[in-house]
Order: structure tokens, then sequence, then C-alpha cells
């Protein structure tokens, strides 16, 4: 019974970390702030591809 | 930050020159945490797409694919304000369409020769133009039907406002013409800057609204069948589609494709998948019918972007092939008939009834909540939500089988946009004031779509009917796809100047009036 009380504690923190993490990203929309940084340095490895452009 | 409809300053949560918003809303309790749990889901939908490496492999090649980082950003412009069933319903939609692209993109690359290279898969693909009625692909449910506008063109403006900036501009370095309509322009660009996919037995393409959709299909089709070896079908619908004397002749067309079809895949038109899928385009046609009913009363559920954005994808790129989408209805149909039995309300005012016609700026697609929102205007429908409300045959008879050709005929004919904007002088026109009538609408907002020659045209005609009933109409220009042109603050600042000077009023969110959004997705 310890034990099972002792999983179910450590279940419990893992929760209640990941709900707190995702919720601070979703809230703050951290998220969409890191892939507005990501962008530009998208656009500048598009600009390298090879491309058969033609009519 | 409150649980009530309105209590925020919704336009607090913009930043000057940034491309994202703040934070996101806090709207009480259970629609946060209701919302959070939506945008986990969206979160791991994204994170199930990147786990293959093809897709990886294809969001470094494809250009358009980095719209795709701002797909939870386009859903927080969609459901801004709102609060409990409509706010539901707003996610129910958008998350069934971000699913459902993310299968088209999946497929997509996993049929590409330049990706995932199955061969096998490949040829059991269809491809389809990205404004095209897939009637014709409702008997041949072994085969898949793609379109490769959708994502790389469509969805990728709705995500992220510049999105076909680069393809317009590869398009008229190439010497197509500049005030051809932006749409089948980028179309084009994609294909002549090589960042289509190519895959695909064969392709259907139709001539879908006008000549700038002719003019993108010549384009992507040469390259198509002399360059990949893809054969293309040209399904020529009549324009007249009112007119008894075409329906022969667009029936005999539906046939010409299938029989295409089958030459191609070496795949049978199945009568009892048609009928299945029949019953599932009657099944949307009777809750849309619903939800346009409610929309007449005080009480309007269904309305606004959660209107049109639905229509648009399940009544033409769907058409009762997924039956993920009968699902989708009956919930959507079950949230509007209980928001509708309290009285609910969609903002904390309700100022004006608004019919809203035209072809909507694609760029700016939540402009329809701003209007809500900013003004008070309700946009009860809209001209692209407004189609066929026809009912197919679903008994398997060979009466109903040659009804069924007709159908499809029928539907083909009247897909969204050119339903209106052809068909003449009745179906633009005329029926715009039946359904203020009908509607009990007081405002009627007007989309001016200023490279759609279709439209253009009746500018005048407009306003004398307008100041005949004695009906406000305001003329909203923009240029579809490309900002550029008429940002969305220009596309505001019409709005406003009309609600401040005509109408004399004053706006219900005044943060909203003018939005530092220049850079934004």
């Amino acid at each position: 019974m310890t034990v099972f009380l002792h999983i179910l504690k450590i279940v419990a923190i893992v929760v209640l970390a990941l709900f707190a993490l995702t919720f601070t990203v979703y809230f703050f929309n951290l998220d969409m702030k890191l892939t507005a940084a990501i962008y530009p340095w998208l656009d500048k490895q598009y600009d390298k591809v090879k491309r058969d452009q033609h009519l | 930050m409150a649980k009530q409809i309105g209590a925020d300053r919704l336009g607090d949560f913009y930043k000057e020159g940034s491309r994202v918003r703040k934070r996101r809303e806090w709207r009480g309790f259970r629609d946060t945490m209701y919302d959070y749990s939506r945008w986990l889901w969206i979160m791991m939908t994204l994170g199930k797409f990147v786990m293959k490496p093809r897709n990886v492999k294809a969001m470094f090649r494809y250009r358009w694919m980095a719209n795709y980082l701002a797909v939870p950003m386009m859903v927080d412009r969609h459901t801004q304000g709102l609060r409990g069933e409509y706010l539901r319903i707003c996610h129910e939609e958008q998350d069934l369409v971000i699913d459902d692209v993310a299968k088209l993109l999946d497929s997509l690359f996993r049929g590409d020769r330049r990706i995932g290279n199955d061969k096998k898969f490949s040829d059991k693909v269809v491809l389809v133009d990205e404004n095209e009625m897939t009637a014709v692909m409702m008997g041949f449910p072994n085969l898949k039907v793609l379109s490769r506008e959708t994502p790389s063109t469509y969805v990728s403006v709705l995500l992220n406002q510049y999105a076909a900036c680069h393809y317009i501009d590869v398009a008229q370095e190439y010497g197509l013409a500049g005030d051809v309509c932006p749409m089948p322009e980028a179309e084009a660009g994609v294909s002549i800057d090589d960042d289509a996919p190519v895959l695909g037995a064969c392709a259907i393409q139709c001539n879908t609204t006008c000549d700038g959709s002719l003019l993108g299909n010549g384009v992507i089709s040469q390259r198509l069948e002399h360059e990949d070896g893809i054969p293309v079908f040209q399904l020529a619908a009549p324009l007249r589609h009112r007119e008894d004397d075409v329906q022969e002749y667009a029936a005999q067309e539906i046939r010409n494709a299938i029989a295409f079809v089958e030459k191609h895949t070496g795949h049978k038109w199945d009568w009892k998948a048609y009928f299945e899928c029949a019953k599932r385009v009657n099944y949307a046609t009777q809750c849309r019918m619903e939800w346009l009913e409610m929309n007449r009363t005080p009480y309007p559920q269904v309305f606004g972007s959660n209107l049109a954005l639905y229509t648009e994808t399940n009544y033409m790129a769907i058409c009762g092939r997924v039956p993920a989408f009968e699902k989708a209805d009956r919930k959507i149909t079950k949230l509007a008939r209980q928001a509708y039995a309290k009285k609910k309300m969609a903002a904390k005012e309700y100022r004006h009834r608004a019919i809203v016609w035209g072809v909507q700026s694609h760029f700016y697609m939540d402009f329809l909540v701003w209007l809500l929102n900013c003004w008070g205007i309700v946009p009860l429908t809209d001209m692209l939500s407004m189609v066929s409300t026809k009912m197919l045959v679903t008994e398997d008879t060979p009466e109903n089988r040659e009804q069924a050709i007709y159908d499809m005929a029928w539907l083909t004919e009247n897909m969204i946009m050119r339903n209106r904007t052809h068909g003449g002088y009745k179906v633009l026109l005329d029926e715009l004031w039946e359904f203020v009538e009908m509607f009990n609408a007081d405002m009627v907002i007007l989309w001016e779509h200023m490279s759609c020659k279709a439209l253009d045209g009746m500018h005048g005609l407009f306003e004398e009917k307008a100041r005949e009933k004695g009906i406000p109409l305001v003329w909203v220009s923009h240029d579809l796809f490309d900002p550029r042109i008429i940002s969305r603050q220009g596309v505001r600042d019409q709005i406003n100047s009309f609600m401040r000077t005509v109408m004399q009023e004053e706006p219900i969110d005044p943060s909203l009036e003018v939005l530092p959004d220049e850079k934004s997705w």
C-alpha cells in the first residue's frame, strides 16, 4: 500500500509538473514565439534549394 | 481576463512589429481549460506529423511548408473572444480541418517522387484542383483524391497572410498578368517555382471560376503532362448553371471524367460507395440549412468564419467522402441547438445583422470575428456559404444512377464561388436582396475583390439596388491573397470609416479599431 501511494505521489507530481509547463507555454504563447524566431532561418534555407524554375 | 463575453480588450493582445500575439486569452476556468486541451491536441497532431522523416524532409524542401508552423495561431485568430458553445463549434471545425490537412500533407509526401516516392501509393492518387468540387470522385473509394494547391496556397494564406506573395511574384516575373486573381496566379507560381509535389496516376482540372483560373490551370497542366507524365482531364462545367439546356452537356462531362479516371487508374466506379457519400452530402446540407434557419432568428448560432470556413471545406473538398465530417456536423448541430435553446449570444452586443457578399479576403479570414467583436456586426451568412441545397438521390436504382450523374454535374456546376460569380444576374444580384429579406438583415458588407472581373462589373447595380431597398451597403476592397495591395488595417479602415461617418456609431471594443498586425502571421 505504501509503495502504491508512493508511486501515485510520483505520478501526480509528474502530471502536475507537465501541466504547469505546458500551460505556461500555452498561456504565454511561447510555442508561437519560438516558431516566429525559427521562421526567418527557414526562409534562408528555402532560398538555397535548387529548383527547375520555368514557365 | 474574464469569463464574461466581451470583458477583454482584444486589441491589447497584439504587439507592434511582432508576428505573434503577447499571450492567449483567459476565458474563465472551464473555457480556458477546454481551449488548452484543444491546443494540446493540435500540438500532438503536429508532433505526430513531424515524427515521420519524410515530412521533415518536405518541411525543408517546400517553401510553403513553413506556414504550417503557424497552425495554433490560426485557431487563436478564429476563436478570439469566443466562449461556451461558440468556442466549441469553432474547435470542432478547425481541429477537424487541421487533422484532414495533416493527412493530406502526409499522403502528398508519401507519393511525392522527391520525398517518399511510394510508387504503388502514387498510382492510386488522382490530383484535383484546390477550388474544385470533388463529387466526381465519390464513387472511387479506393483511390486517393489529393489537391496540391490546397496546402500550398489555400491553407497557407489562412495561416500566414504573406504566404502567397513569393509565388505571385514568381508568376509575374515570368510574364503572367499582374491584375489577374492572385489565387490562381499563386497556384501557377508554385508550379513555375518547382515547388509542388509530383505524384499521381492522373489529374482532373476544372474551369473553376474565371479567366485567371483557366490561366493557372494551363501553366500547371503543361508541367504535369509534358514533364511529369501525368495525364490531365479538363472538366469543363457549364457556367450558365441555372439553364436547363446545359445540363445534358454537364452530365456528359461527368461521364467523361469518370471514364478518364477508370482508364488511368484501372479502378472501376462503385455505385454503393457513391450512394453512401450522397447520403452524407444530404446530411451536411440538412445541417447547414438548420444553421441558416437559426441565423434568420434573433439568436444566430453558426455564423461568421464558423460557417464560412467549414462550408468551404465540407461542401466542396470533402463532398461526403470523409465520414468524420458527418460526426462533426452532428456535434456542431447539437451545440447550436443547445445555445439556441438558451438564447445565447456570441458577443455582448448585437447591433447589426449583416449579409456578407462577394469574395472574401483570404488573408484576413478572421475579419468576420473582428466585425462581431469590434462593431457588434453579426455576419449572418456569406456568399460562399450560400451553396446548393438540392437533395441528391440516395437509393441505388437504374433511374437513380442516371439521375446521380446529373446530381454530380449540378454540384460541379455549383461549386463555391462560381455558383454566384457565374450563372447570371439573378444568382449574384437578385438573390442577395432575397437573402437580406429572408435573414432580416439591416446591412450588406460587399467585398470588392479588385482582381475579380466577374464581380467588379456589377458595382453600380449593387449600389442602385441598395439605395432602392434603403439598406446600408459598405464596400470593402482587397486583393484576396495579397495584403501588400490593401493591408488588413486597410480592410478594417473601410469599415471603421463607414461605421463612424455613415452609421454615426462608436465601436464596442475600441482597442480593435486599429491593430498593429502588419507583420503578423
